[in-house]
């Protein structure tokens, strides 16, 4: 018990120093892909930018606007990093320890990564601006829609460790070489879809319609002032950097690793992953809202299903045992 | 005659009969919003995200440069007219002098127009580069692919701003032209500075091509969004890439030649579609179709005065008695016009009445057209891709 | 006058607690100077980008300058953010926006008034629309001056308003800084200009003559009048009339003066048949429409006078251009139902000029307010009229 409450701790500061060094290496990196310099003078490299970022934002005015709904304005920042740090708890840090070890963990996690629309669609109504509901219906019905090809790609790896353990899909994949020689079929193209599902749920670029700055303002944020909107900036962060983290339990082999496997290995990869989602971010232009709806419910959908055919079959035919 | 008036009602009126009572969402976009290029309020009626009714209320950088122009003498007016259009601040002190010019029958010596031609050409392409990065940024966003875009068209923005700074003083705002011809005169090593700059853009346009009209998102993005029929264009008095992209053949540079597109052909650039894809092809079209201008310009530039008496330096020293003119050129939004009606009072040193001509103020009345049907993530597109500029639409 | 700036100073519930605890009072001081530290390195601008200025704005948030090394991004929303970058002329339409946005960012907050417009109002400051300054209305911590001021100049400013940061946190008096005295700093010309009521009569004279002298040979473009021609040579025939134009008038509209340097007088109920006419002889794109107010005179009335102008597409263009002739309370016809470009550009005479379409089917005001009054661009209404409560 104490064990788990002393991880559950380290894991929330891991995530959250992890997020603060993650937006210092993401606007270094966006400033690198931009031919910029990016944060120079804060600090060593620019290496304490987040830091007075946050110690800024501490000190803001919070301003309920006039007309808001009080307990769900106040409410909505708060649980959008609390929801998006408890997806963290799930994940296997090294074989056989996880914050929370549950026989159904890719359940919660994506149950959780659910949830994080809540949060987002009481900021949007809460926030009396057109902008911000705007942005939280287009937020509401973006998740809805995606939550389904994420859930098909995470059947992938599912059904063909046949366990819903992340420790086990972890495991399987270190016994079974997972983009070896045989599982590649399901498994590199499911791992395609839960990215590109991924970037939909946690609202990232090319599908980061609800916040589009160019049409929405800041959409639902645009209310937010303070450290209420330091919790909705960091909460973005904490999402893609555990989505990140997830992304590469189920799909790269988590802490697996050729020399000694453990938390460096999972460190690495969520950094790759992290890193990549990045890319795409600072590249692509943003899809249009019915364009959304028509890759998801048209392409992704489909492909999605197709996969947990394809992978029902492959796991009938008794190889992956 | 009989005349028969065809029965018109504008497009948001139209839309006032089957207003859904109540039911719609109004959403104020502006004045001041990331995507309004500057400040411009649109009224848009949502029904869910759709746009049933647009209406736009300009008016909000409203300067009053004409009464100021009326008060000022002709000398003094080259730099305040600078401020219109601030993206492309050469074509319009050109096109205010072009009228008193002609006024005055006044001729620019040879170099004198090629200078000016040159300059024209080089503030086309930086115009076109800065809509680019701009349109970009509408897309994408400024926290995203699209400010990545955008910063790159800068950096090569700033080339172009260099050389203007070496030749006049200043990165924009460059008051130098002057009536009957320029101020200042080509100084050593620039045409070369020229050659590597047009060099380096035009090994770049690629890139900009491949994140923009070659990129997948950016088609499905632009294609078949906010369609400009070429008659609609006419009848709004839309010029330019806007009204070339609307399939008519039409460039003051070729059709009505000025300065050294006399001797210069200049081809135009057209596209049928006349949607936002088909603005943005016809704009990188024109692009290279400058690149390949000012090589053949800063080659071929013949010697002799650029200027045909000395510039005028005092205020008082240009005199118009009498007379009204029109003159007109291709700026980078089209046809940037003055109308001067001259013959002020005792000293006649100022006009009478100035009217310019804003090529941006005719592509934004297409708005109401355009948007209706679209979603507001369309909106935002059309509206860059229309390329407003709000000091020269308001004045 | 400039809005008196009260020294801000720092209120947070934490520090009311920390000071009233014995013991932990010490650390008042270390957390203020962390605090201060986080306030002035994390500037966040909201970009109050209106004209040329904003360019300039864009351009220091670009690659050459990348005011991101100092940690300072662009915030679309007002909420988020802590220095409004006022950039670009604010007139009295957008003035109260201004207002509303400044006051909608939370404490702390500062605002940086970048270049002249944004200072005084620039050359537009005594006109009818322009706010002179905008520390009319909001305080201003720092004044960038230029036109447009270079995003170096811009960057310099936010160092500026770092210092002053903290030594406002610090606790030292910041004297709020005075507006740039440009009268000071520009050296008065040495000839009065025009315009100047010390100004010598002959003055104007004498600077022709100088000219003249300069450089005899290559004379200025002086045209004393018509009949001596002109001081250059003019080696550009008279600008050619269009003869289309002149023939349809003179044979189906019965106009018989075509002066040589204007567009010919249409009278009033012709007008309308013309356009149409002219529109099916492939004059199909509409150029613009310029109204200019003549006041009353002996021997005329209070007149307006509207030109129009229209185009023929492709080579060899031609532009038409006539105009009519009302008296200023009656009304001329409007082009709208031939041509939709008319609806804005006639609604900007109307406003600006006050000429009167009929037929027109949304006359409302377009560049001023609506509660307007008078019509800016008539030859009586004075250029540098006040208007309220801004002066
Ligand atoms: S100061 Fe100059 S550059 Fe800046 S907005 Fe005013 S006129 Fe434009």
């Amino acid at each position: 018990m104490i064990f788990a409450a002393s991880l559950a701790a380290a894991v929330v500061i891991v995530v959250l120093s992890a997020t603060a060094l993650a937006l210092w290496y993401e606007r270094k990196l966006a400033a690198r892909m931009q031919t910029r310099i990016g944060p120079q003078f804060v600090g060593p490299i620019g290496l304490f930018q987040p830091v007075a970022d946050l110690l800024k934002l501490v000190q803001k005015e919070e301003i309920v606007p006039m007309g808001a709904d009080r307990v769900l304005f106040a409410l909505a920042p708060p649980l959008t990093v609390i929801f998006a740090l408890a997806a963290a708890a799930f994940v296997p840090l090294w074989p056989g320890v996880a914050v929370v070890r549950s026989d159904v963990g890719v359940l919660l996690v994506i149950g959780f990564g659910g949830l994080a629309m809540v949060p987002v669609w009481m900021a949007g109504w809460a926030s009396f601006n057109k902008y911000a509901l705007l942005g939280a219906m287009r937020a509401v019905a973006q998740s809805i829609s995606y939550g389904v090809p994420l859930v098909l790609a995470a059947m992938v790896p599912v059904i063909l460790a046949g366990t819903m353990d992340l420790d086990g899909i972890t495991q399987f994949q270190a016994t079974h070489h997972w983009f070896g020689l045989w599982p590649i079929i399901p498994g590199l193209p499911a791992f395609i879809l839960f990215l590109l599902a991924m970037l939909a749920e946690s609202n990232r670029i090319p599908f980061d319609i609800p916040e589009a700055e160019s049409e929405l303002v800041a959409g639902v944020t645009t209310e937010y002032t303070g450290m209420q909107f330091g919790f909705v900036y960091l909460a973005e962060y904490v999402h893609t950097v555990v989505g990140a983290a997830i992304g590469s339990v189920m799909f790269l082999g988590g802490w697996d690793g050729p020399f000694a496997p453990g938390l460096h290995w999972l460190l690495l990869k969520t950094l790759c992953l992290f890193t990549f989602i990045y890319w795409i971010r600072w590249t692509l232009v943003r899809l249009r809202a019915d364009q959304l709806m028509t890759l998801c419910w048209k392409w992704l959908v489909p492909a999605g299903l197709g996969l947990v055919f394809l992978s029902a079959a492959w796991n009938q035919t008794g190889w992956s045992r | 005659m009989e005349v028969t008036t065809p029965v018109r009602t504008l497009p948001y009126r139209k839309l006032e009969l089957y207003e859904p009572e109540g039911d719609m969402l109004t959403l104020q976009l502006g004045p001041q919003h990331p995507s309004t290029h500057g400040v411009l309020r649109i009224k848009l009626h949502l029904d869910g995200e759709k746009i049933i009714k647009a209406v736009p209320y300009p008016g909000y950088l409203h300067r009053g440069v004409e009464k100021l122009c009326e008060q000022l003498t002709y000398v003094q007016m080259i730099p305040i007219v600078d401020k219109d259009d601030y993206i492309a601040p050469m074509h319009n002190e050109q096109a205010l002098v072009m009228a008193f010019e002609k006024l005055l029958k006044i001729e620019v010596p040879r170099r004198g127009q090629w200078l000016r031609s040159l300059l024209s050409e080089l503030q086309r392409v930086a115009s076109h580069i800065f809509w680019l990065g701009t349109m970009s940024l509408d897309l994408g966003g400024a926290l995203g692919g699209g400010s990545t875009n955008f910063i790159y068209c800068l950096r090569e923005r700033e080339l172009i701003l260099d050389l203007f700074e070496e030749l006049t003083g200043s990165r924009f705002h460059y008051n130098t032209h002057c009536i009957g011809g320029n101020r200042h005169d080509i100084p050593a090593g620039w045409a070369a500075k020229v050659h590597d700059a047009v060099n380096l853009i035009r090994a770049r346009l690629p890139e900009y091509e491949a994140m923009s009209c070659n990129h997948r998102l950016f088609i499905e993005r632009m294609r078949g969004v906010g369609v400009l029929t070429g008659a609609l264009a006419l009848e709004l008095g839309i010029t330019g890439p806007n009204l070339r992209a609307s399939g008519v053949d039409h460039d003051l540079r070729r059709d009505a030649p000025y300065d050294a597109y006399r001797e210069i052909p200049v081809n135009v650039q057209t596209a049928k579609e006349g949607d936002c894809l088909a603005r943005t092809h016809v704009r990188l079209a024109e692009m290279r179709e400058s690149l390949r201008l000012i090589d053949l310009l800063i080659d071929g530039m013949p010697t002799g005065p650029i200027n045909s008496s000395r510039p005028a330096k005092q205020a008082n020293q240009i005199k118009i008695p009498s007379g009204q003119a029109y003159a007109s050129l291709e700026s980078p939004r089209g046809e940037l016009g003055t109308f001067v009606v001259a013959g002020n009072g005792e000293a006649n040193t100022s006009p009478y009445r100035l009217k310019i001509r804003p090529p941006s103020l005719h592509a934004l009345a297409a708005l109401p057209y355009l948007l209706v049907g679209h979603n507001v993530s369309d909106a935002v597109a059309i509206l860059g891709s229309l390329d407003p500029i709000m000091g020269e639409v308001d004045r | 006058m400039a809005v008196i700036e009260e020294p801000r100073s720092y209120f947070h519930p934490l520090y009311d607690v920390m000071l009233s605890t014995p013991g932990l009072s010490v650390g008042v001081a270390p957390l203020d100077r962390l605090l201060t530290w986080g306030l002035k390195n994390a500037l966040w601008v909201f970009p109050m980008a209106t004209s040329c200025c904003g360019i300039e704005l864009m351009a220091s948030a670009a690659a050459r300058v990348d005011l991101d090394r100092m940690g300072t991004i662009m915030r679309a929303s007002p909420r988020q953010s802590d220095v409004m970058v006022v950039a670009g002329t604010i007139t009295v339409k957008m003035a109260p926006r201004v207002r509303r946005l400044w006051d909608q960012m939370p404490e702390p907050k500062w605002c940086i008034a970048m270049g002249s417009c944004a200072i005084s109002g620039d050359f537009y400051r005594n006109l009818y629309p322009v706010v002179p300054g905008i520390d009319t209305f909001i305080p201003v911590d720092v004044y960038v001056p230029g036109c447009p001021p270079n995003p170096e100049a811009l960057m310099h400013g936010l160092m500026r308003l770092q210092e002053k940061i903290g030594l406002q946190r610090e606790g030292k008096l910041v004297p709020s800084e005075p507006r740039p005295d440009f009268d000071a700093m520009v050296r008065p010309p040495a000839l009065s200009r025009i315009g100047d009521a010390a100004r010598a009569a002959d003055l104007s004279d004498r600077q022709e003559q100088a000219a003249l002298t300069m450089c005899p040979d290559a004379a200025p473009g002086v045209v004393e009048d018509e009949e001596k021609g002109f001081a250059q040579p003019a080696t550009q025939a008279t600008p050619p009339l269009n003869t289309e134009l002149v023939e349809l008038l003179r044979d189906r509209f019965g106009v018989t003066e075509f002066p040589l340097n204007a567009p010919p007088v249409v009278s009033a109920d012709k007008h309308l048949e013309l356009a149409a006419t002219l529109q099916k002889m492939g004059y199909r794109q509409f150029l613009f429409v310029a109204a200019s107010h003549r006041p009353a005179k002996e021997g005329s009335e209070d007149l307006c006078e509207v030109a129009y102008g229209l185009r023929t597409v492709g080579a060899g263009t031609k532009e038409a251009i006539w105009q009519v002739r009302v008296p200023t309370n009656q009304t001329v016809p409007s082009l709208v139902p031939l041509f939709a470009g008319a609806d804005w550009q006639e609604r900007e005479q109307y406003d600006l000029v006050g000429v009167k379409f009929a037929g027109h089917p949304d006359l409302r005001r377009i560049m001023m307010s609506d509660d307007w009054v008078g019509h800016p661009l008539r030859r009586d209404y004075p250029a540098d009229k006040e208007c309220a409560p801004w002066r």
